[in-house]
This record gives structure tokens, C-alpha cells and sequence, in this order.
């Protein structure tokens, strides 16, 4: 026999909480005296549990409302199990465990089988398990299980659909500056756990592209196994008949290593007050956090109950005094949280005008402040606890509820009673515990102050709430991981540098040079294919440059001068952004010219080592450092020229790689220049120039750099 | 294997009509389950027995929203679904005889505020700050006799979850869920806050809304929808966000906000439903007694204003330093057309699943976007509105990839008829995602309640899916057609900075 848990709901006992004077049934004047009759008995069906002898725990919950029947295997191991170096390895796992498709069918074939069924098959990586689900019609059981059987044990993880899972994390990546919400939570997680810590890191470019073909196939290998899994079926089937399914397709299937259980220290935070600067919000988003604690804690009814007065729902403190009262905040809330094997994150947050910032945060301080002389009155712990109570039967109101419940305490290894335990615990809360959770876990001199927002904005600085440490948000370029220190000089790259001085035209002739204007005519890869441009660029040494172009929209005009940097289209004129402008400076700085004229300058240093073969060329490399910036040269062995420069760079928002070609050399006013450039991004073409004219030190009128007097600031 | 499989599908196909039976969740069987009832003062009642778990869920729709609001007042519509927490003149009050007057005072001296402010020639500074001080005078005094949040924690107390409301630019919708022996407090109290509303802490609440605003403003999602639809709407009220403009949300009044209610707040125009644990012929009796009380009213008189034809394309693009999205709207008939079923066909075609269109061409095959859809009925169904494509880029794609992607899939479907295996799927799923759909006490009361206000007939909901079932191949080319043009369009876009420079030069700068 299957031992049967019995939720048994007192739910009469707890009607008596509330059960005020009887009145009258004919009365519609007073909803006090209204009275509610007793529930009827509710005895929530429990889902049947088998255990296999490989260790596979399945729950079968029968429910024949709707002809439909779902399953959802959970497996050990997730995104905190992953290798630092390779974090979003679950979750491109989890995306190509479905689309790369099983042995015998791709996943384009089983999208094509499954949604002409209207049924599905998902796939997914969590933090601490990952997920395969099916959901279909009653009669399409056996073809769709079939499905769920062969990802589980036969996955085929084909390797075309890497990039795309990786596309899907980069994309996430690069959106993930976009709400100030996500970038609060995100940083809080930091302060809170340790920004290394698995329960914090999230996936980098560098990280994302590590991950392999193989790293998938070792994942399953490592965890997918029958002990570390528990199947979950709720829906119109015939239990016996399922079990006997269930044991046909599982049962042979052996053993494996169980999967490691993660042994986590957990510090909390350093308190302080710290700060994101985001420009483009009207609002601040402010959160308190520091560590909560676990619900195996004997504190954890106490904490739900103060839980729920403090900062959840309508009638809570923050949400009465801080919206209601004080209109400071739409959204707003908080409590000590807790979770299942970790502890939690103690959290107060909420949104604010950026005029009210420090106005919303002194709010939070005085709920804060009161809870030390006021933890609860008697009325706040009468309610709590009879809105938890009362709510009680929605924790398993439908089959489905209870099923997911039950999974829930098996995988944590929880007590299969714990949410009997839960009712019977939060009945007993006094007022005495509330006092006790609230001096043992809220705590203002260890808490973070994390505030997302435009500080100009602020109707006092945050200085006035302690030291403030900005965080620097801004995501690491894909070659973040390659971008170390430039390397140091050596013998070699300083002899190599003579010979590149040499083929620009000798150190003399590279001294005089303070300024060239090249005329070009360009061909550019654009989103509407290629397309030809004439233009005109004046570089002057050392920060300025003015280009401009001819293009079907018209005249266009791009300039970087220490004071400004825009670019006018016929439509206005805009400021470039700040990683525009130091990407159009580290251009001009890692010009061979430039770089020439600065051979001897301890902020400039080049390292070679390696020949490698650029078409016909043998080429010497020569990896330099300008102005903090890098790039790799390619230097002909014979003539000194520059024949290949590489490039790491975030444009457009994206991470590339920018190979660009030079040939056909010319001199000009004995001056040797390239006169043909070939660019690359990514390996995909993006543009090449001929030069028609070039001079060197021309007359360079100042209006070149002048904004004109039309332009609108920043965005229209 | 694989060959095998291939064989195997088209069969499958072919098959997969027949693969769905809707047995007991047809209309017939949900009909005996389901009762409805119209009240002498014309409010609707719908009743389904779902007797589950001892829960119920209920919705109450009331056919208003940011439809009706004008200039002045926009984001009042979306105030009744916060006010609806603040009580009654028994509920929220200390002493609603005292309380009253005060709110009558803080309503004098703002007017008095508001005259002043608005004055654009001869304002005086110094009067104003007095009479503004005034009415933050009289907001303290009124203040002092509120019961704070009380009606949210009679609810809460009796064990009532998920309370909340939701604003539309077509309808407002208030809900909750209760253990069902909480049936006649519920009658009750929703009843009440209907029939004796009082709307104090108003001007508080504005400032809580304004910062529900901002909430939006601070996406770039938000920035950009608003935008969108701005552009896309000159005359209809879509073109409005719901939650109102900020000059608004800092001038509309008290006395605004209850002639909207006097005006709109009528049984006639409310549908209540619940959902669960109930029996009708026990509920029916308590709900008339309680919702019986709402004085009737006439039905307020349709929206006169339609969107006039667009004849040019219109573009908006925003220039932000998030990364690029890309939206674009045709115009087409609200969701009482007959060819109302065709865009939901087309909608399904384009978007659902790994199997649509977009997803297929855009994402999994030309890898220039993350996310891509096409879906029927922005900002709102009831009134023409938009059928829209959204595209959001991976890192280094621009808008214009993704438009033109887009376009070639909206040409496929204009030049070809979709496949029977496509056809049959749209069909399938339909009746599936009904199935789906009731399972759930609250769902099921937001649709049925949202078909009834909407069409008049809750029966809708179900006999959407054959009108689905009758769409043919030939249907969807012609509206396709007739909606997907030039001069029908409005595009939206946010341009990265860094993007827009990077197109637009083209070069690298060296």
C-alpha cells in the first residue's frame, strides 16, 4: 500500500476566527453581520506515489474534468551546478534539449508533429533542476509520451540549433540594461549572495559562447539518471493503467551517480548604500535587502505572518502607508524571504519619482524605525493570520495544485504533511514570535540600499544615507574574457614598430604629420544590401575627427572634438553615445600613424611574437597597446606596412570582431598611405573604401567641428 | 527512422481533425451548467457550477473604459479600478458622518487650486501656493477619518486572493477568488462599493497612478507603444494611453471622476460572473438581493468616433540607447466583424508555436530576431483596431532586417494560400485552447464575463472556435489583401543609438 496523505482542512476551525455575532439573514446594511456557514468537508485528492527500483519517485493524480493529460519530469541539477566559466550552459541546455531533437527526429520534425496536435513537448533549465513537460490530448497519449520518453533518454542535441539558443542568451544579455526592475533585482541578488556566488552570476557573452555541443551532452550524461527524477502525471487517465505505462518505459533504465547536492556559504550583505545610474527613467527603483532564511526554520510561520501584514497584499503596512497614505509608490512591498534549501532575500522595494527618492527611502526607514518599538498591534496578527487561514484551501484547490505541491516537498525533501504542518504552525503564531523574527532577522545596519535611477533628478543625494558605491553595470564585450592587460613591450615589437615607422615613410615625415583628409568612395553593407557612398573625412591628431558622406538619405556628418561628438542626418542632429565616442577615438589611436608618433611613449606598447601568412605576405604580428586600447597588427615582413589590423569591439550593441585589409600603397607628400581597405565583422563583409584623394596637413576649417545650431540635444 | 517519420506526419496531419474531440466540454453540456440572468435595474448575471474545490471566482466587467474618456480627462477611466479598494460610507470610515464634509472641502479647495494654476494670463504665484496649501489642509483633515485599506482587508480576512482590477481602453474588470462559503459577504461587499462608493484619498491615489505612469515610461517598451499607437489612431481614443497623459493625471478632479461614474458605472453596462463552487438557484437569490440594489440607469450611447481610413503609411522611431525592437499595425475591424476569425487564423499562422511563420523564418532561420509575431486586436478588440507584427533583434540585427523579413512573410501569405497541414493545425489548436481554457474558475470568469459585455453573449467564446473551423484558405488571402498595405500601415521602431550611427555611416571611422 501507498501511504495516502490526508490534507485534512480544519477550515471550520479557522471560520470560528471570524465568526462574529449572528445576525439575521435579511439584512443588507452591515457585511459584519453577515454570516459565513461552515465550509463543506474538502478532502483534496493526493496524488498516488510510486517508487521505482532505479529510484524514479513518480506521482500520478488522476482528474477527469478535461480529456487532457500532462507530465513533467524534474531532474536534479541546474544553473547553480554549471562550471562559472560556461554560466548559461543550463539554459542553452534546456532550449536545445528540445530543439536539437532526439535520435530519430529533429526538432523541426517534432514542432511539426506536436503543434498539428495541438500538444507539446517543452524542455527547460531552472536554478536547481531542469524541466521536461508534455501536455496533450487524452488520445494523443501515446504518440506524445513516446516524445517526452526519447528526449528524455535519447537527445540528440544536433548542433545547429546551438546558435540559435545562444543567439536567444545573447540577446537577453544585451536587453538586460533595458528595465530598471530586472537590473535592481539582478544587483540586489549580487549584494545579497556574493556577485559570484550561483545564486547571483549571470550568463556573459564570454560564458555563453564557451559553451559546447559536448558540454550538453555531458550534462545530460551527468544528471539525467531515473533516482534523480521525479515524473509528475495529472490529468484523464486510469492510474493502474498508467503505472504499468510508466513502469514499461522506466523501469529497465539503470541507475546512475546522483546529483551533487550544492554546499553554498551564504554572508550577506556588506551594508551600504549602492548605486545604478540609468538615464532614461523618470522613476528610481529602490530596494533594502540582506539575507532571509529557510522554511525548514521553526521561524518560518512567524515570518509568513509578519510577512503578510508588513508587506504583502492591500492591507500591509508598506503598501497602506507608503502608497496609500503618502502616494509615493504604484509598486511597493516586501518581507523576510524564504525558500526551500537556501535562505531567502529579506527585501523592502519599490518604485518612486525620481524627485521622491530619498523621500520614498526615509518612508522605508520609518517602517523600519517603528518595527522595533511596534513589531505588530493585536489586530495586525488577528488578520494575518486570518487571511492566511481563510485563504488556506487555494493552496489546493485544483488536482493539479496538490500534484505540484506534493513534487514540490519530495524534491527538497520535505515532510509530505508540510502543508498540514503549515496550518497547524500558523495557528499558533503570537505575538511573542513576531517580536522574536523581527529582532532576529530585521536588521537596518546590515542591510544594502540599492537605488536604480538619474541622480541629477533626486530631491537629495543619496550621500545624505552613507557613503554611496556605484555599480558599474555596463556588460562586459565578448572579447571581455580575451581583453586582459596589453601585453608589455619586447625587443621584438619594439624593432618591429622601427620597421612599420620605416614603411609609413621614415620618423621623420610621420612627426610632421598633424592632420589628413582622405576623399573615398565607400562600399557599405547596410540591412538594405550593399551600398555606394562618396566621402570625406578629416583625422586631426589627437581627438578630433570630422567625416562626412553622401548618401541616398542625403548628407550625413559624424564628429568627435573633446567638447562634442553628434552626428547630423537631414532629419537633426544627435549626441553620439559615450561608447560610440571612445569607439571612434580608439579608431584614431590605434592608427599606424598616430601610433607611430607616439612609438616612444610609456602609454603605448608593443609586443610581438608568431608570422603568420596574410595571402601572399608573410606577415609578422605586433600586438599593441594605445591609450589603453588593443589591436593586432599584421606587419609585412619586407615593406614595414600595416597589411591586416584585428580588432575587438562592441558595436552595435553586439560583440565582433573587425578584420580589416590594406593595399595598394601609395605615397603622398612622402608619406606612404594605404590606399585600399577591405573591413570585415564577424567574418561577414561589411565594407571596403578606395581613397580618390589623400592629404596630408590640409587647411581644416574649424566649422567642421561647430554643431549646427539646429540640433536638438538628445533624443527627439 | 527518419524516413519512416516523414511518412508518418503527413498521415498524422491529415488525421489530426479527428484527433480532437470535444466531448463533454462542448457547448451543449456547458450550457447545463451555466445560467444567466438579466436584473430588472439591467445587470447581468452569469452563473457556472465548477464545484471542484469549495472556491469560487468571480469578475465583474463594466462596459467602460479608456474609450470614453477626452481631452483633460484621460487616465480617469483607469482611476475606478483604484478607487474600487477605498470603500464605501461604511467601509474605510471612522465616521463617514464627519468625513464626508472634509471630503467635500478637500473637493472646494482643490477647484479653487485648479483655477488658479490653469489661469495662463494674470496667475499669482503666491495665491497659489496659499490655496494650493489649502487643500493639502483640507487632504489632513479629510484623512484623519480613513480607515486605511480596509475594504482589501475585509476581503483579505475572509480569505479572498488574487483582488484586483484591470483597465482597458474598452472595459474595466474587478475580481477576486473566495472559499465559497464567503458567497453572501461577497454579494455584499461587491454590491456595495457600487452602489455607495466613496472616492476619498482621490488625489493620493492620482499621485499613485502617475507613478504607475512612470512605470511605463521607464521601459523602452512602454516609451515606444505609446508612441506606436499615438500614430496609428488620429481620431479613434485608442490612439490614448489608457493610463492617461501626465498634464492629465495632475489636473482631472474628484468631481470628474463622479460624473464619469454617474455616467458609465450603470447595471446596464455590468456583467457579473462568477465561477465554482455554486449552485445558481442558491446564488441567483442573494446575488439579486444585494445587486438588486444598484438604482438603474439608462445604457450609455455608443462611441461615435471611428477611425477614418488611413492613406499614408506613418512612422515613428524613437532613438533610445536600448537595444532595437520593431512593431508595425495595419488597420482592420474590430472583433464583432465577421472576418474577426480570419485574423485570429492569421494570428495563429504567424505566431503560435516553433511551427509559425515568423518564428521559423526570423528567428530560427535568419537568426536576426529573438522574438516574432503577429497578433490580432492592439490596443483593444471591441473597436477596429490593429493587426500588429512585432519583432524584437538579436544583438547586431536593426529593425529594418526584421521589417523586411517580415514583409516577405506578409507577401507569402498574400500571394499563396497556406498549406491544408496548416490549416488543419490553426483549426485544431483553436478547439484545443478551448478545452485548455476551462479549466480554471477565474479564466473562465474573465472570459465568459469578457464575451458577454463584448458581444452580448457569453456563447461567443465557444462559438468562436467554429467560426474558426470554417475559415477557409481563400478567406485568409483575402483579408490578408485587404489589411496588409503601404498606406495602411504605421511602424514603430526603437533605433539603438549605437545602431543608428553604425547603419547610417556604414563604415568603420579609422
Amino acid at each position: 500500500m501507498i501511504p495516502r496523505q490526508r490534507i485534512t482542512v480544519a477550515l471550520s476551525v479557522t471560520l470560528c476566527l471570524l465568526a462574529s455575532a449572528p445576525a439575521s439573514h435579511g439584512q443588507a446594511t452591515d457585511w459584519r453581520k453577515i454570516q459565513a456557514p461552515p465550509l463543506h468537508a474538502f478532502h483534496p485528492q493526493e496524488p498516488r506515489r510510486v517508487e521505482l527500483p532505479n529510484g524514479m519517485v513518480i506521482f500520478l493524480q488522476e482528474d477527469h474534468e478535461l480529456p487532457l493529460i500532462r507530465g513533467t519530469a524534474e531532474i536534479r541539477g541546474g544553473s547553480l551546478n554549471e562550471p562559472a566559466e560556461k554560466v548559461g550552459l543550463v539554459q542553452i541546455y534546456g532550449e536545445v534539449w528540445r530543439t536539437g531533437g532526439t535520435q530519430s527526429k529533429t526538432g523541426d520534425q517534432l514542432d511539426d508533429y506536436l503543434e498539428a496536435h495541438a500538444a507539446k513537448v517543452e524542455t527547460s533549465g531552472g536554478t536547481d533542476h531542469t524541466t521536461v513537460t508534455w501536455d496533450c490530448m487524452k488520445e494523443n497519449l501515446d504518440d506524445v509520451f513516446k516524445v517526452f520518453v526519447e528526449l528524455l533518454r535519447n537527445p540528440e542535441f544536433r548542433e545547429d540549433k546551438l546558435p540559435l539558443a545562444k543567439n536567444q542568451a545573447d540577446t537577453s544579455i544585451s536587453r538586460r540594461n533595458d528595465d530598471p526592475f530586472e537590473i535592481a533585482f539582478r544587483e540586489a541578488a549580487k549584494l545579497v549572495y556574493g556577485a559570484g556566488s550561483p545564486y547571483a552570476r549571470v550568463p556573459e557573452y564570454a560564458t555563453v559562447a564557451a559553451v559546447t555541443r559536448q558540454d550538453l551532452l555531458t550534462w545530460h550524461e551527468r544528471y539525467v539518471h531515473p533516482n534523480n527524477i521525479i515524473l509528475g502525471v495529472a490529468g484523464d487517465f486510469d492510474s493502474a493503467k498508467m503505472e504499468a505505462t510508466l513502469r514499461e518505459a522506466f523501469e529497465s533504465w539503470p541507475k546512475g551517480p546522483a546529483a551533487a547536492k550544492l554546499d553554498a556559504a551564504f554572508e550577506g550583505p556588506k551594508p551600504g548604500v549602492y548605486f545604478v545610474q540609468k538615464d532614461d527613467v523618470t522613476a528610481s527603483t529602490v530596494q533594502m535587502v540582506d539575507l532571509g532564511t529557510r522554511r525548514d526554520n521553526p521561524d518560518y510561520y512567524a515570518i509568513d505572518v509578519f510577512n503578510e501584514f508588513f508587506g504583502g497584499g492591500f492591507s500591509s503596512r508598506l503598501f497602506s502607508n507608503i502608497r496609500s497614505k503618502k502616494g509615493l509608490a504604484y509598486a511597493v512591498g516586501g518581507g523576510i524571504g524564504t525558500d526551500f534549501d537556501h535562505p531567502g532575500v529579506l527585501r523592502l522595494f519599490l518604485g518612486t519619482k525620481s524627485k521622491t527618492t530619498a523621500a520614498a527611502l526615509d518612508a522605508f526607514l520609518a517602517e523600519l524605525n517603528e518595527l522595533k518599538t511596534n513589531p505588530a498591534t493585536p489586530e495586525e496578527l488577528k488578520k494575518a493570520k486570518e487571511s492566511i487561514l481563510n485563504s488556506f484551501v487555494f493552496r489546493f484547490d485544483s488536482k493539479e495544485k496538490v500534484l505540484r505541491e506534493r513534487m514540490t516537498y519530495e524534491f527538497y525533501g520535505y515532510p509530505a504533511d508540510f502543508l498540514e504542518r503549515y496550518q497547524a504552525g500558523i495557528e499558533k503564531v503570537t505575538q511573542d514570535d513576531i517580536t522574536r523574527v523581527v529582532s532576529r532577522y530585521v536588521h537596518r545596519d546590515r542591510m544594502a540600499v540599492l537605488v536604480v535611477g538619474k541622480a541629477s533628478d533626486f530631491d537629495r543625494p543619496l550621500t545624505s544615507f552613507g557613503p554611496v558605491t556605484a555599480l558599474d553595470v555596463s556588460i562586459p564585450p565578448p572579447g571581455g574574457a580575451k581583453k586582459t592587460e596589453g601585453k608589455a613591450t619586447n625587443s621584438e615589437g619594439k624593432a618591429l614598430m622601427s620597421k612599420v615607422i620605416e614603411g609609413l615613410g621614415g620618423a621623420e615625415k610621420v612627426r610632421e604629420v598633424k592632420a589628413f583628409r582622405e576623399k573615398v568612395k565607400l562600399k557599405v553593407q547596410t540591412p538594405q544590401g550593399e551600398m555606394s557612398l562618396d566621402g570625406e573625412g578629416y583625422s586631426v591628431f589627437p581627438d578630433r575627427v570630422a567625416e562626412r558622406m553622401t548618401t541616398p538619405m542625403g548628407e550625413m556628418a559624424m564628429v568627435v572634438t573633446p567638447d562634442a561628438s553628434f552626428m547630423s542626418m537631414p532629419t537633426g542632429t544627435r549626441d553620439l553615445p559615450g561608447p560610440q565616442k571612445d569607439r571612434m577615438l580608439q579608431e584614431l589611436w590605434t592608427d599606424p600613424l598616430f601610433v607611430a608618433q607616439h612609438a616612444e611613449d610609456p602609454k603605448f606598447a608593443f609586443a610581438a611574437g608568431g608570422i603568420e601568412k596574410i595571402g601572399d605576405v608573410e606577415a609578422n604580428i605586433l600586438d599593441v597597446t594605445a591609450n589603453g586600447s588593443q589591436v593586432r597588427w599584421f606587419v609585412d615582413s619586407k615593406t614595414g606596412h600595416v597589411v591586416r589590423t584585428v580588432a575587438q569591439t562592441a558595436e552595435m550593441g553586439a560583440p565582433a570582431e573587425v578584420v580589416s585589409d590594406y593595399s595598394d600603397w601609395r605615397a603622398v607628400q612622402g608619406v606612404i598611405f594605404p590606399f585600399k581597405e577591405t573591413s570585415t565583422r564577424n567574418g561577414q563583409f561589411a565594407s571596403s573604401e578606395e581613397a580618390v584623394e589623400i592629404e596630408v596637413n590640409p587647411a581644416v576649417d574649424p566649422k567642421l567641428f561647430e554643431k549646427p545650431a539646429t540640433s536638438g540635444g538628445g533624443n527627439p | 527512422m527518419k524516413k519512416l517519420f516523414r511518412i508518418v506526419v503527413p498521415v498524422a496531419l491529415a488525421m489530426a481533425s479527428l484527433a480532437v474531440s470535444v466531448r463533454a466540454q462542448d457547448l451543449a453540456s456547458f450550457e447545463k451548467r451555466t445560467t444567466m440572468k438579466v436584473l430588472p435595474n439591467g445587470l447581468t448575471v452569469i452563473v457556472v457550477e465548477r464545484p471542484e474545490a469549495p472556491v469560487f471566482s468571480f469578475f465583474t466587467h463594466v462596459d467602460v473604459g479608456a474609450d470614453r474618456e477626452y481631452p483633460g480627462i484621460t487616465g480617469l477611466a483607469h482611476m475606478f479600478e483604484h478607487m474600487a479598494f477605498k470603500g464605501t460610507d461604511t467601509i474605510g470610515t471612522g465616521d463617514y458622518a464627519k468625513e464626508k464634509p472634509a471630503l467635500g472641502e478637500v473637493e472646494r479647495k482643490y477647484q479653487a487650486y485648479l483655477r488658479e494654476r490653469e489661469k495662463s494670463v494674470g496667475r499669482d504665484e503666491k495665491k497659489l501656493a496659499e490655496l494650493e496649501e489649502a487643500w493639502q489642509q483640507a487632504m489632513k483633515e479629510a484623512q484623519k477619518y480613513v480607515k486605511e485599506n480596509e475594504f482589501g482587508k475585509i476581503v483579505e480576512e475572509n480569505g479572498g486572493v488574487g483582488l484586483n482590477a484591470f483597465t482597458s481602453n474598452e472595459e474595466t474588470g474587478y475580481h477576486y477568488s473566495f472559499p465559497s462559503n464567503r458567497i453572501e459577504v461577497w454579494a455584499y461587499l461587491e454590491s456595495d462599493r457600487f452602489l455607495h462608493p466613496v472616492f476619498r484619498e482621490f488625489y493620493k491615489e492620482r499621485d499613485v497612478v502617475h507613478e504607475e505612469r512612470r512605470l511605463s515610461e521607464s521601459s523602452p517598451f512602454g516609451r515606444l507603444f505609446e508612441q506606436f499607437s499615438g500614430a496609428a489612431f488620429i481620431a479613434h481614443p485608442y490612439g490614448r494611453p489608457v493610463v492617461g497623459w501626465p498634464s492629465d493625471l495632475e489636473s482631472f478632479s474628484e468631481t470628474d471622476a463622479e460624473n464619469f461614474y454617474k455616467k458609465y458605472y450603470v447595471p446596464a453596462s455590468m456583467v457579473v460572473t462568477l465561477v465554482g463552487d455554486v449552485k445558481a438557484s442558491e446564488v441567483l437569490p442573494i446575488v439579486e438581493k444585494y445587486f438588486g440594489r444598484l438604482p438603474a440607469g439608462p445604457k450609455p450611447e455608443p462611441l461615435r468616433t471611428i477611425e477614418p481610413p488611413q492613406n499614408a503609411e506613418r512612422i515613428v522611431i524613437l532613438h533610445e540607447t536600448s537595444q532595437p525592437v520593431f512593431i508595425e499595425g495595419y488597420h482592420k475591424p474590430g472583433a464583432r466583424d465577421k472576418d474577426d476569425a480570419d485574423y485570429d487564423a492569421l494570428q495563429d499562422l504567424m505566431s503560435n508555436g516553433r511551427t509559425s511563420r515568423l518564428y521559423r523564418s526570423l528567428v530560427r532561420d535568419k537568426k536576426i530576431a529573438a522574438f516574432s509575431g503577429g497578433f490580432n486586436g492592439f490596443p483593444g478588440s471591441k473597436y477596429p483596431n490593429l493587426f500588429v507584427f512585432f519583432a524584437v533583434s538579436t544583438p547586431g540585427h536593426t529593425p529594418d532586417e526584421t521589417r523586411d523579413a517580415i514583409h516577405a512573410e506578409i507577401e507569402r501569405v498574400r500571394k499563396e494560400d497556406i498549406t491544408d497541414e496548416e490549416l488543419q493545425m490553426i483549426k485544431t489548436r483553436a478547439k484545443a485552447d478551448l478545452i485548455r481554457k476551462l479549466g480554471d474558475n477565474q479564466g473562465l470568469a474573465f472570459q465568459l464575463g469578457s464575451a458577454q459585455s463584448l458581444y452580448g453573449d457569453w456563447r461567443e467564446l465557444f462559438r468562436h472556435v467554429d467560426d474558426i473551423a470554417k475559415v477557409s484558405k481563400a478567406d485568409i488571402r483575402r483579408v490578408a489583401n485587404a489589411t496588409f498595405v503601404e498606406s495602411n500601415r504605421t511602424v514603430g521602431m526603437i533605433e539603438s543609438t549605437q545602431l543608428a550611427q553604425a547603419s547610417a555611416a556604414g563604415k568603420e571611422t579609422k
